[in-house]
């Protein structure tokens, strides 16, 4: 019952995280429930008092625990054990959480990846590499499910197959939302966990996910930034971040692209610039250059065709034709070689051109 | 009195005979044409009146009514002016009716009395049903194609009074077909370097199958396309029937003998509507671009920029090679085995994700979408162009010549119609089976691209498709090895550039 009736005090018209703290403030949710049914809820005024006090009488509990059980979604308050800790003890805590899905192991690492909707395609290619690198390197990649880069670092994650990827959004467990990432939600909720502070059928209104950013922040152990307008809302996650102390890396891009400004001037500020992978597993104190050859040695290296056409796409997406002038060898021994790579997931298909996995 | 003279009309690429009856009657003079004439058929009236009056004929100042039957039937065009006035004369007792039995005719006519040659002259000559045709002497030697000794070409008017009511000779017009004047191609020579295009043209033009181009602007792709008729045989005699025949119906212009011998090439602009390029209109039934090319090749450049629900249009018929086009009124087949070429940019600045390239993730998805999946489904080979490199700009060695890989491609069309196919691309599934068997590894190949998800079960088919003509290119052997599967397979369509899918 405890679940459901946070559930419901969550889902108080009025309710903020701030308010929700204080009823919550060394509260049991039975006794915060106690509470707000007389019409007694702290630090609000009175016309809320009553009014609250009316809603919770025509709150249906099993209602409320019938649909939290279909939405397989669990709530937890910090009073709970299973409260994450960053979200428990930090300067502007989360007391109740909604989730579906698995939240990593409390000692995982966690990377924030952070950045623009409206991304270039070099851009989103940086975060989907990122986070499938960093969950394979036991990283558990945190973010906030948007379209662009945060859709492309959960990609990432979700193809990699590693640690499990926590999305924090926006709005209630069940407002999926983009609704083009519907089906990106469901695997991040069957292989990690969309997490949010927002009720049941909350619609995904602004002021939220400037209150979701703070949970992604809270929830990092380092944020990386893969491209920024220059005011965009990824820097309000940078701010959040700066507050808790927690260090922001950035993605260097092109002075040229626009949706680079903001990281751009991130690393003016003094930023630590993110080439791949490594620099921030490097960060993190994960890595070394012997596990950077670790992880790509996983597989056999490529050997006589195979291994010249492979030799030939080291420098990002290549044409065939490229392929052809620098091997020397025949457009057919090429196309057998490339099918092969493809196969042993060496080389994969960049549109019509073809680069290293 | 009463005449009829027989004739046609065009109802899409064909047509279908059409009785002209001219009643002319005491009364006062008037003339009205029934039987569902159009515009231009309805003005016959006034060129017929001036052409009797120039060829020293009389027009009678009497009742009289043209019946086109079938009655239920558009008539189209001015082919029907000369059957009208031949009616009339033999109504007003200017010719002996006896005179035009088993005689039927079309042609424009002038106002000086002269005839004139007519759009769809081919298919009009095959529908009218009559041992003698009386033509347009400019139609000759297009109608001599099918008609041959039926067709009696005449200059004008007169000629024709003259042979019926005097026993002249018909007017004697030069029938023999002049060589065609060989029109110089673009040539395969003047493309430097893009091994991989000129592989994938090279397939495409020996298995008839279809073909995108990607890649940035100035990378090549048109001038690419352009060569592709060039290394395409000759049509056979009834491919050329067929050709002419849809051409002469579309009003397109003819090789001075009449008959289309090479492959067509069209290349609509992205502006063209729908019913341009699969055919159609309201009230008739004009053939599209698809139509024209029929036969040839369909060249769609920039295809990226055609609004999506045309190029939806085109994914039945480049699946059965015919499209069929149904109004209120009425439903037509028009051929359309054509060879699609496409060319697009991977992206909409064009540099497709490369260096360079500052397209936004949300455009790049939409420019991706624009192009369905049903339509990528049917292109069997897509391939990636490039701006050539400078050493390849530079190099004086020529490519090799459109005439030598005519040859090839040639050799490889000779070995499928062996086979009893049009070509590659349309073989039948018992047929694949014979002839498209896989040893031992490209099975494994097969199978393992099949488990990798990269290949459908759809797209197994036409693998073997492709795969059977590179092998036919290579050394005709049976069977399809590991090379040649990996071939297809790495020319196979892959979605561009995709928007959200990285």
């Amino acid at each position: 019952m405890s679940e459901s009736k946070l559930a419901a005090l969550a889902a108080l018209p009025g309710m903020s995280s701030r308010r929700l703290g204080q009823l919550l403030d060394e509260r049991a949710p039975a006794d915060a429930w106690a509470l707000v049914s007389e019409g007694k809820a702290p630090a609000v005024p009175q016309d809320h008092r009553s009014r609250w006090a009316t809603c919770l009488a025509g709150v249906d509990l099993d209602q409320v625990a019938a649909r939290l059980a279909a939405l397989s979604c669990r709530v937890t308050s910090w009073h709970d054990d299973d409260h994450p800790p960053a979200l428990r003890n930090d300067i502007d805590p989360a007391p109740v959480l909604f989730r579906q899905g698995e939240l990593p192991d409390v000692a995982t690492p966690t990377v924030g990846i952070v950045g623009t909707r409206r991304c270039s395609g070099p851009g989103q290619e940086i975060a989907f590499e990122l986070g499938a690198s960093l969950s394979e390197a036991g990283v558990s990649v945190v973010s906030g499910l948007a379209l662009g880069v945060d859709g492309a670092a959960h990609r990432g994650a979700v193809a990699a197959g590693g640690v499990r990827p926590v999305a924090v959004v926006g709005s209630g467990i069940d407002v999926v939302y983009p609704v083009r990432h519907r089906e990106l939600w469901a695997q991040v909720a069957s292989v990690g966990c969309v997490c949010t502070e927002a009720p049941v059928g909350a619609e995904p209104e602004p002021w939220r996910f400037p209150a979701r950013n703070r949970l992604i922040a809270a929830m990092s152990d380092l944020v990386v930034v893969v491209e920024s307008r220059a005011a965009g809302g990824s820097l309000l996650t940078v701010d959040e971040a700066v507050r808790r102390g927690i260090d922001v890396m950035a993605v260097p891009g092109s002075v040229k692209n626009g949706a680079a400004d903001g990281t751009n001037q991130l690393l003016v500020d003094g930023c630590a610039p993110v080439r791949s992978a490594d620099d921030v597993l490097m960060a993190l104190g994960l890595a070394t250059i012997d596990s950077a050859i670790r992880r790509s040695g996983g597989r056999p290296a490529p050997s006589g065709d195979a291994g010249v056409v492979f030799a030939a796409i080291d420098d990002g997406p290549t044409s065939v034709d490229e392929i052809v002038h620098y091997s020397g060898l025949e457009l057919s021994a090429v196309y057998l070689a490339l099918e092969r790579l493809m196969s042993s997931g060496h080389v994969v298909a960049d549109g019509v051109r073809v680069r290293r996995s | 009195m009463l005449a009829t003279v027989v004739s046609s009309t065009l109802v899409g690429v064909d047509a279908v005979p059409v009785s002209v009856e001219v009643h002319v009657a005491n009364g006062l003079p008037s003339f009205s044409i029934v039987g569902l004439p159009d515009a231009t058929c309805r003005e016959a009236r006034d060129r017929v009146r001036a052409a009797l009056e120039s060829s020293d004929l009389t027009w009678p100042m009497k009742r009289i009514t043209v019946n086109l039957a079938p009655g239920g039937l558009p008539k189209t065009g001015a082919a029907l002016d000369l059957p009208v006035a031949i009616g009339l004369l033999v109504a007003s007792e200017q010719i002996l009716a006896a005179q035009i039995e088993g005689l039927g005719a079309f042609g424009e006519l002038g106002l000086d009395g002269s005839v004139r040659p007519i759009v769809g002259a081919l298919p009009l000559v095959d529908a009218v049903p009559a041992p003698r045709v009386i033509v347009p002497a400019g139609d000759a030697r297009v109608t001599a194609l099918v008609a041959g000794s039926r067709i009696r070409p005449v200059r004008r008017l007169r000629d024709v009074v003259d042979a019926l009511n005097f026993g002249l000779p018909w007017p004697d017009v030069d029938m023999t077909l002049p060589d065609d004047p060989v029109e110089p191609e673009p040539d395969l020579a003047d493309v430097r370097g893009q091994g991989q295009a000129r592989a994938a043209l090279e397939v495409a033009a020996a298995g008839g199958h279809h073909l995108l181009l990607v890649g940035p602007p100035g990378a090549g792709k048109t001038m690419l396309a352009r060569r592709l008729p060039g290394i395409l045989p000759d049509l056979t005699h009834d491919d050329a029937l067929s050709v002419t025949r849809v051409h002469s119906a579309a009003g397109l212009r003819l090789p001075p003998s009449g008959l289309v011998t090479r492959p067509p090439f069209r290349a609509p602009h992205h502006n063209t509507s729908m019913s341009a390029l699969v055919g159609g209109g309201s009230r008739s039934s004009r053939p599209g671009e698809i139509s024209a090319a029929s036969g040839g090749v369909l060249f769609l450049d920039e295809l990226g920029e055609f609004p999506p629900s045309v190029l939806d249009a085109l994914r039945q018929p480049l699946e059965e090679g015919v499209v069929r086009v149904a109004r209120s009124g009425w439903t037509h087949e028009h051929p359309a085995r054509v060879l699609l070429v496409a060319a697009m940019n991977p992206c909409p600045c064009g540099e497709g994700g490369s260096v360079g390239c500052r397209c936004q993730a949300p455009e790049r998805a939409r420019y991706s979408r624009r192009i369905s999946g049903p339509l990528l489904d049917r292109i069997d080979l897509m391939v990636h162009v490039d701006r050539p490199s400078t050493s390849a700009l530079l190099s004086v060695d020529p490519g090799e010549a459109s005439w030598a890989v005519a040859e090839r491609v040639a050799e490889v069309r000779a070995m499928s119609a062996t086979r009893g196919a049009h070509s590659n691309a349309e073989m039948s599934d018992s047929l694949l089976d014979d002839v498209a068997r896989l040893d031992e590894p490209a099975t494994a190949m097969v199978a393992e691209a099949l488990d990798g998800g990269r290949l459908s079960a759809r797209g197994l088919r036409r693998l073997r498709c492709v795969a059977r003509t590179i092998r036919d290119l290579d050394d005709g052997g049976d069977g399809l090895r590991e090379t040649d599967i990996s071939a297809a397979l790495q020319l196979r369509a892959r979605p561009p550039i995709g928007g959200d899918h990285v």
